[in-house]
């Protein structure tokens, strides 16, 4: 079953499966913002030090406090803690000397410039501090051999703010303009094939609950369903 | 996406992409998936996390590395407090009746345009140049297209973007992600229309030496492209 919406002067193709999801997850969202207080997690580095991290000697303190205070001294520990790792990956990858040599360089460079945004539900530091590692070798290996550049690491290895964000932009516009636009149509239908659709698309319930739900046979629900979806395809198709 | 995805990359290539070892192509194929799968997305992670605990269980030389002098000039260097948007220019790829959302690293490799080439049977071919080991090309099968019967050489990852394909091993939806490697004789063929993004092995041997003299230059191409929709 295949409906045509327009969206930002644009035509959308979607199925009712793709409706039903996107109704759906909006609806879960108003459902949320509705019972409980919006939260916001709790990223201070500081609740986290005391929650999680209390030893100020770990990886993960000592790359906080480079990142909240510009630490030199927990950056040199730092950097005698893993300068000799990263030049181990960069052998292993590149096999050559000076390629792992220039790889400390930058690899390092990274993990100093990077600090700052670094917090603990990004994981540990070592983990973190591998991922700037293997970036910042990818990018050195392709240079090297005069690959072309225009796909590099950190496009390949999204971090994880810049996909969220992306993501949750995109995601929220496209629902928010989408959701507005079905439930304009979906308000024009009889109120007996809105309770249907509702149950079916917007509860996810089967033919056989909905038609529980709403006491009503089953054979009457489904023939609603399908003038509901037949008019719906018909307001959205001509709009 | 609206369909379940069915078709993922093996646990070995999931650890080699979450390690660094595979070349461009294979990563930027790998990559386009994972965004596109929570399921891989997941993994991912967790064999990062794996890859940093072996990483740091690695034996090193202690006595010749000391890079300390390299700290002075670290630490000169300003901070980052936020990432840049590396917003890309183009981000879809426009269809006959539809736009295409491309992942994001498929739209920044694509972002310096693409030339489609038609090959015959319906098939249309965009070609983007990723690294020196791999063929990566974003591959379109108009509706009810169909390519010959032919045998596969080397190996081939197809990730589909758009639309669906067969062929005699399966059916497969946008987000699957299908390795094929072997002699496996196959006929894809797609009666929606598909828009695949696809990384070949070079197949130095049939670019060298008599198999290159058996086969005119362009007959050899055309095949190859037929080859390679056989993931
Ligand atoms: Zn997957």
């Amino acid at each position: 079953m295949q409906i045509v919406i327009w969206i930002r002067e644009k035509r959308v193709f979607c199925d009712m499966a793709e409706l039903s999801l996107t109704l759906d997850s909006t609806a879960m969202r108003d459902f949320a913002a509705d019972t409980e207080p919006k939260q916001t997690p709790a990223r201070s580095s500081e609740d986290g030090m005391h929650a999680r991290t209390p030893d100020p000697d770990s990886d993960e303190s000592l790359l906080i406090a480079v990142g909240n205070d510009q630490c030199t001294d927990a950056f040199n520990t730092l950097f005698n803690r893993f300068a000799n790792k990263v030049f181990a990956h960069g052998m292993k990858i590149t096999r050559n000397e000076q390629l792992s040599k220039d790889l400390v360089q930058e690899a390092m460079l990274t993990v100093w410039q990077k600090a700052p945004l670094y917090d603990l539900d990004r994981g540990t530091a070592q983990s973190w501090i591998f991922t700037l590692t293997r970036n910042r070798c990818f990018d050195m290996l392709r240079k090297q051999k005069r690959q072309p550049s225009c796909v590099s690491a950190d496009d390949i290895w999204p971090s994880e703010e810049d996909e969220v964000d992306a993501r949750e932009q995109q995601d929220s516009e496209f629902i928010g303009t989408e959701l507005a636009q079905i439930d304009k149509f979906i308000k024009q239908l009889p109120l007996a094939q809105q309770a249907v659709v509702e149950q079916i698309y917007i509860l996810d319930r089967t033919h056989e609950e909905a038609a529980v739900a709403l006491d009503i046979p089953l054979g009457t629900l489904k023939s609603r369903l399908r003038l509901a979806m037949g008019k719906l395809r018909h307001l959205i198709g001509t709009e | 996406m609206n369909t379940e995805v069915n078709f993922h990359p093996s646990t070995e290539l999931l650890q080699k992409f979450a390690t660094g070892s595979l070349s461009g192509g294979m990563n930027v194929a790998i990559s386009a998936h994972v965004e596109l799968c929570k399921f891989c997305r997941q993994q991912t992670s967790e064999f990062e996390a794996k890859a940093a605990i072996d990483w740091l269980q690695m034996p090193t030389e202690s006595d010749e590395s000391d890079f300390s002098d390299l700290v002075a000039g670290i630490i000169k260097q300003p901070q980052i407090d936020s990432i840049g948007s590396n917003g890309s220019a183009l981000n879809e790829i426009h269809m006959l009746d539809h736009s295409v959302r491309l992942p994001k690293v498929l739209a920044k490799a694509a972002a310096e345009g693409l030339v489609w080439k038609q090959l015959g049977g319906g098939i249309n071919q965009a070609e983007l140049s990723l690294d020196d080991e791999t063929q990566c090309e974003f591959i379109y099968m108009k509706p009810g297209s169909q390519t010959p019967v032919h045998k596969h050489q080397g190996s081939e990852i197809t990730l589909v973007l758009d639309g669906s394909f067969s062929d005699e091993l399966g059916h497969y939806n946008p987000s699957d992600f299908i390795a094929r490697s072997g002699s496996d004789v196959h006929q894809p063929r797609s009666e929606e229309g598909c828009l695949c993004f696809a990384v070949l092995d070079k197949p130095l041997t049939f670019t060298k030496g008599i198999a290159r003299l058996l086969n005119p230059i362009n007959n050899y191409r055309f095949r190859r492209s037929l080859a390679r929709r056989a993931g």
